[in-house]
């Protein structure tokens, strides 16, 4: 069951500048997605698209396993969402902001302190929120995208501006909830290493078009699919010559070492028996693991 | 109950904000003014000739003031900050994504500008009030010994109300419009501006919505006497709002 579900969502703000390309977004319920991009990939703009912001042009948004147009206000109901950069009011403080949702979504008055005390802001009394700081802010913005206690979150960049304390806090929050209650959440971030350690499926999207859709799980396999081992000796030439004549393809060579694909222990000791044996020095036989953040850049190339 | 909470909330925008500091500085400030004159030389509203029409008088001359410049640039100033609060804010987005009606969000907006022009009047009316009480307080140590007209500040009151109206829902519209703040309050000025020109040269200046405050004060009878400015002003309301619901309803980004 998904969360939520695009059909070839399509946009662009003029003729020659296409935003999206036919996106295919299958969120899974009680999942923590991650829909990760470099800036100006487009995830604003599906995000703003799935929450009706802006005028859909082609595709469809399915939430909570309904259509989003005829269904937006029940949808909202259950929808907590921070997009982009703080939306709070600068004149009212953290309690009163948060007080002019509570109005709206007839939530319980308790609610108010138990998000400001979840985002650690319970302490700010009669300040202004628009004397407060970035990472202040954004943690406001979270409170409020908390305050009606929804079944799915959409948080864009939620970390900026936070330090690194503020993001782990943020982090572990976001685990709890998706842990404790279900919520499904999904974190948008330009930054893989900054969501690794939280996301239980991951969206990757690069000039409008995912290019991977799928769970963490899957893309670490990719990134165990991508490992190499790398031989380093004398002469890279013949290493990389006597490998084909053996049957191995290498994936390449740079400065005197020879990369190929993962092979069986037993293959890697006559890899360099043959290479003792044809009077190549070997300097080091070693594992060459892709972080999932060159997998990412790798992705996005 | 949608439409009060939505209602509820928009008027706790406006806490601490510009437009109600001006609604607050705006209301008392032309009876701060008379009180201060009157205080500075020891003259009470007995000191207005006919005693029946003291107050009458008294109330006009501050209408009188009022109604010109600094009502009309209250209400455009005022009603196009509340709007802004929004852009400046950039809450659009977080607004458009609560699960309100597009309708409840637009009618709580224009509703709480509405409410903050109701406020404003009542300032200025007890400001008037206070403005004729407290001189002869302070010299006759007793009240004024005219009766105050009721039925007189309800007519100013609800003539010069409906004189907003129009006002009121274009300066909405322009602001849903148009981000910069400037162009609005820019285009208001410029309309109060021509709105006194017009009230000076043309019989038909009740064509302009911004010329109803001074229309219903000094306007010149003769020339009025076939137009009911209190429903053209409320018409012109209707057909404003309806206008800018429309245009903002179909906006295509939403924040």
């Amino acid at each position: 069951m998904y969360c939520i579900q695009t059909d070839g969502l399509t946009y662009s703000y003029s003729r020659q500048e296409r935003i999206l390309n036919g996106l295919n977004l299958k969120i899974p319920q009680g999942s923590i997605y991650g829909f990760l991009g470099p800036n100006g990939a487009g995830k604003t703009t599906t995000l703003r698209l799935i929450l009706g912001l802006i005028r859909k042009q082609n595709g469809s948004v399915t939430i909570f396993g309904k259509p989003f147009e005829g269904n937006r206000i029940e949808i909202l109901k259950r929808t907590g969402t921070l997009i982009e950069s703080p939306s709070i009011y600068a004149n009212l403080t953290a309690a009163e902001n948060l007080k002019a949702l509570q109005y709206i979504y007839q939530c319980p008055e308790s609610r108010i302190n138990d998000v400001l005390k979840m985002v650690g802001l319970h302490g700010t009394g009669n300040k202004m929120a628009g004397k407060f700081s970035l990472g202040m802010k954004q943690r406001l913005s979270i409170a409020m995208a908390l305050l009606n206690n929804p079944e799915l979150l959409i948080l864009d960049e939620p970390t900026n501006g936070l330090d690194p304390n503020g993001i782990i806090e943020i982090r572990e929050l976001l685990k709890k909830l998706n842990k404790e209650q279900g919520m499904t959440i999904v974190i948008s971030s330009h930054l893989l290493g900054e969501v690794e350690k939280l996301v239980s499926d991951v969206g990757i999207i690069h000039n409008g078009s995912l290019l991977f859709q799928g769970t963490l799980q899957e893309l670490k396999i990719k990134q165990e699919n991508s490992a190499a081992i790398c031989f380093e000796t004398g002469d890279a030439g013949s290493t990389f010559s006597m490998f084909v004549e053996n049957g191995i393809t290498p994936l390449g060579s740079k400065d005197g070492k020879v990369l190929i694909p993962p092979v069986p222990k037993e293959k890697i000791a006559f890899l360099n028996r043959i290479l003792n044996e044809a009077s190549v020095d070997v300097y080091s036989i070693s594992i060459q693991h892709n972080d999932l953040e060159s997998i990412f850049i790798n992705l996005i190339k | 109950m949608n439409f009060v909470n939505s209602l509820k909330s928009e008027w706790l925008k406006t806490r601490r904000s510009a437009a109600s500091w001006l609604c607050l500085a705006g209301g008392l400030f032309m009876p701060f003014i008379f009180l201060t004159g009157l205080l500075v030389k020891h003259r009470t509203l007995n000191d207005y000739g006919i005693t029946e029409t003291a107050w009458k008088t008294f109330t006009l001359q501050q209408w009188e003031l009022m109604s010109v410049l600094l009502l009309p640039l209250g209400i455009v100033l005022a009603g196009t900050l509340m709007t802004q609060v929004e852009y400046k804010n950039n809450t659009w987005k977080q607004l458009h994504t609560t699960p309100q009606t597009y309708s409840t969000i637009f009618f709580a907006k224009l509703a709480a500008i509405v409410f903050m022009t109701v406020l404003f009047f009542i300032l200025f009316q007890l400001g008037i009030i206070l403005s004729g009480f407290i001189p002869s307080l302070v010299f006759k140590k007793t009240l004024p010994g005219q009766p105050l007209p009721w039925r007189f500040f309800w007519n100013i009151n609800r003539h010069m109300f409906i004189g907003c109206l129009p006002v009121i829902a274009l300066q909405f519209l322009l602001s849903l419009q148009l981000k910069n703040f400037i162009i609005p309050v820019g285009i208001g000025i410029m309309m109060v501006i021509a709105s006194v020109i017009l009230v000076k040269t043309t019989a038909y200046a009740w064509l302009c919505p911004y010329t109803y405050t001074i229309l219903f004060l000094s306007g010149d009878a003769n020339k009025l006497a076939k137009v009911n400015l209190d429903l053209i002003s409320t018409a012109y309301f209707i057909l404003i709002s309806i206008a800018a619901y429309v245009l903002y309803k179909s906006r295509k980004e939403k924040g």
